[in-house]
């Protein structure tokens, strides 16, 4: 047949992703044993663990979304200026690992925080309510993300029919805003849910005394190797990804089909607009505390005892191989990217411009899977799967793994973006006798190449931040930089950590910058 | 131009399709004379979209065979048969200009890549879009596409057209401009039309032959002018002759012709 090609790179692309995402969670599962569960279910520190997990996340999940929605009302539906700006601005904390943001509070209210010793208050940081706070910085950037996407794709006629049959702003939230975003707002629960539940770098570096299911798994991998016990914590993480993939799966399947007919129309209101600027004003300030606290640390000659300014502390960790460390992430973050970026952009064509089969969807399915599977799981399956084989401890398994692990989300922008052409190019290509890869790239690649900026920002940008997956693959030789921050951490280079997260921040705002003006020059391109 | 009515272009025969348990196409055997204009007639889900694509190899039959000038084709691929389509919503390559869209495939092409752009010329300018050489397919009306996206057809000599709701996407005076229009592009370039429609009017005023299609049969094949005379059975009496006497009697009451009776 013609299309010979594309189906031999869709069995390549589906056995790749069934080696590289469903073995490696089998391995998991299989080296489960089951004295172990009973051993883990009965030890002392079982019960505690989960219920801190659960209340923490579910905390920390409630006033992150809450906040979130506030902040994407503020900026979609009121009249408030620099809305771009504030935007970005909000996202920053996205730009830096999990486990900076637990620093960051280290630095500020620890018990020889900059707050704490300047103005003498310590609110007794560590426990429940660093974890809630850190939790809060790492999540509310993404959920802002989805809501304000929410927000922008909210129909206006349905107001204006509810203002016509005079209904009163609180029915017509009771009647069209809530039942609208009902469903969306259960993807983003679940979504920052998730984050938080699984992620170890806020509550190591200020849990204190309070243990959470994440950090207990890190605690066997890392500190005992204890493998078997690391993959049964590893299924519980799972539990609560895996409800919200088959629930956002369904809600898929339902459609999304709500057309906009009219963009919302803001009214009038000065005062709401006054609030709007003060609490933006006020997240915008506590967000940038910790960010300044990094800056200033990473220059202070050695805190708290000589708080004199120096580049000491930057020239010793470079010395400490930073450097090396930086150079590593750079390698692996532009690798994962541009290998993420081909690959993923050709998964994406094979599913969404071909004809509905079984092969497709279950390529579709699998691609999506990565969704439903927390970090460090993934990275525990990777070390079990591949142990022994070549790949192990090269810098190629960190930038797989970080493939595999941000997988799904730029496969479902370029699915997406695909997905919108008329579907009778393929017919038009067949009878003309233009072949599928003549499509893709003649066609395709110039239309969506706004998208593949985006994919790959967002590969980069994760994996630089990025402690999850990577954490049980890296030896001292291939280390990324975020997870050198632990490793200062537990030897007290407090200094050393707030320069990494500094240097981390740095690249990051360095590469949205390009990407900022790429996506300007392209639009200006005028392709379509 | 000459119409020869007698030399035969295509035969189908016992032309078989299967989806699951349902038979879309139930062997159905048909013959189009060479320029002819046949329209195939029905409402949706009779199997005339499926036949189509049949007809082009998008699709493969389940048995049956077609014939083209003598010439078994039943299994070439779709860019070997000769044959053009166009589709109901233009499906332009939306990043490149009106020349180049036309162009495009001719330039892939050994025989063609170095007349391409003045084969492009030609058919653009018979079509009457050379004004718009350097546009993109947004920036042109729903008429303007449907002309590039047939001038891309036609550029490449296809002695079959097939046209698939081509102008139901358009609106009422576009429509009826583009019909006269087809007619004209069919004289020009003395090729074969099959025309797929779920519009009776249409479909009658087009053809040289109208083909009536319902549950993958066909109901009858004749001139507009036998079919409305003698339709062969209830069903085309009631889908057609119905219909097509409602909006002739809509008109008599405009005009006053006759009188309302309530």
């Amino acid at each position: 047949m013609k299309n010979k090609t594309l189906n031999t790179a869709r069995i390549l692309i589906t056995v790749f992703l069934v080696v590289s995402v469903l073995l490696p969670l089998v391995r998991l599962i299989l080296n489960i044993h089951m004295e172990d569960v009973a051993g883990i279910m009965q030890s002392p520190q079982f019960k505690p663990m989960i219920l801190n997990s659960l209340a923490t996340t579910s905390i920390a999940t409630v006033i992150s979304v809450g906040m979130a929605w506030v902040l994407a009302w503020f900026v979609n539906r009121t009249n408030i200026r620099f809305k771009a700006v504030f935007s970005v601005l909000f996202t920053l904390p996205m730009l830096i690992p999990s486990i900076s943001h637990g620093m960051g509070l280290v630095l500020l209210f620890g018990d020889n925080g900059l707050i704490t010793n300047w103005f003498g208050i310590n609110i007794g940081l560590y426990g429940y309510k660093g974890i809630v706070m850190g939790s809060l910085l790492y999540s509310f950037p993404v959920a802002f993300l989805m809501l304000t996407d929410v927000f922008q794709y909210e129909d206006y006629t349905v107001y204006e029919a509810a203002s016509v049959l005079g209904l009163s702003k609180f029915q017509q939230f009771k009647t069209i805003t809530f039942p609208n975003m009902k469903k969306p707002l259960i993807s983003v629960v679940f979504a920052v849910f998730t984050m938080i539940f699984t992620d170890y770098g806020v509550p190591l570096t200020v849990g204190g005394k309070i243990l959470t299911i994440p950090v207990y798994m890190y605690r066997e991998v890392i500190g005992l190797l204890d493998f078997s016990k690391g993959a049964i914590i590893g299924i519980v993480l799972l539990i609560p990804a895996v409800i919200a993939f088959v629930l956002d799966l369904k809600s898929e399947e339902n459609g999304n089909a709500s057309t906009v007919t009219k963009m919302y129309e803001i009214t009038d209101n000065k005062l709401r607009d006054k609030i709007a600027y003060i609490v933006c004003g006020i997240v915008i300030f506590l967000i940038s505390l910790p960010l300044a606290a990094f800056a200033y640390l990473s220059i202070v000659k050695q805190y708290p005892i000589d708080m004199g300014l120096s580049f000491a502390n930057i020239k010793q960790a470079f010395e400490l191989g930073v450097g090396g460390y930086l150079l590593n992430s750079l390698t692996i973050a532009l690798l994962t990217s541009l290998v993420g970026l081909v690959v993923i952009y050709l998964t994406a064509y094979l599913t969404a411009r071909s004809k509905k089969s079984f092969s497709t969807m279950t390529l579709h399915l699998i691609s999506m899977v990565s969704l439903a599977i927390p970090g460090i799981v993934l990275g525990l399956g990777y070390v079990l799967f591949f142990k022994g084989s070549w790949i192990y401890g090269t810098l190629i398994i960190l930038v797989l793994v970080n493939m595999i692990h941000f997988f799904a989300s730029p496969y479902l922008m370029a699915y997406n973006s695909l997905g919108k052409f008329n579907e009778k190019l393929e017919d038009v290509a067949d009878v003309m006798g233009v072949s599928r890869i003549r499509m893709l790239l003649d066609v395709y690649v110039p239309c969506t190449v706004e998208s593949m900026v985006e994919m790959f920002s967002y590969l980069f940008v994760n994996s630089m931040v990025t402690i999850s997956a990577v954490s049980f693959l890296a030896n001292f030789k291939n280390m990324p930089l975020a997870l050198m921050i632990p490793q200062f951490d537990a030897q007290s280079l407090i200094e050393a950590t707030a320069f990494i997260s500094i240097i981390i921040l740095f690249v990051n705002g360095v590469l949205k910058l390009g990407v900022y003006f790429v996506k300007r020059y392209i639009r200006a391109q005028d392709i379509m | 131009m000459e119409i020869l009515k007698d030399e035969i272009k295509l035969v189908v025969k016992d032309l078989y399709k299967n989806y699951g348990n349902e038979d879309v196409l139930k062997r159905i055997s048909f013959e189009v004379k060479k320029g002819e204009f046949l329209s195939v007639l029905g409402p949706s889900g009779c199997g005339k979209t499926t036949l189509l694509r049949i007809l082009i190899g998008l699709e493969r039959q389940d048995g049956g065979t077609i014939e083209k000038d003598g010439v078994e084709i039943t299994n070439l691929s779709p860019s070997d048969r000769g044959m053009g389509i166009i589709f109901q919503n233009y499906a332009l390559f939306p990043n490149m200009t009106v020349l180049q869209n036309v162009e495009y495939a001719l330039k892939l092409r050994k025989d063609k890549k170095d007349d391409a752009r003045k084969i492009a010329l030609e058919t653009l300018e018979m079509i009457g879009m050379s004004e718009h050489l350097d546009k993109k397919p947004r920036q042109l009306s729903g008429g303007q596409q449907q002309r590039v996206a047939i001038a891309r057809t036609l550029a490449l000599k296809p002695d079959i057209i097939l046209l698939d709701e081509a102008i139901s996407a358009l609106d009422v005076q576009n429509r009826e401009i583009m019909k006269r229009e087809l007619k004209e592009i069919q004289k020009k370039s003395n090729s074969t039309m099959i025309f797929i429609t779920h519009e009776q009017e249409e479909a009658f005023y087009l053809a040289d032959r109208v083909m009536i299609m319902s549950e993958g049969n066909i109901e009858q094949i004749d001139t507009p002018e036998n079919i409305y005379k003698s339709p062969k059975n209830q069903y085309i009496k009631d889908f057609v002759i119905a219909h097509l006497e409602q909006k002739y009697e809509s008109l008599l009451k405009c005009t006053g012709r006759i009188k309302n009776e309530e």
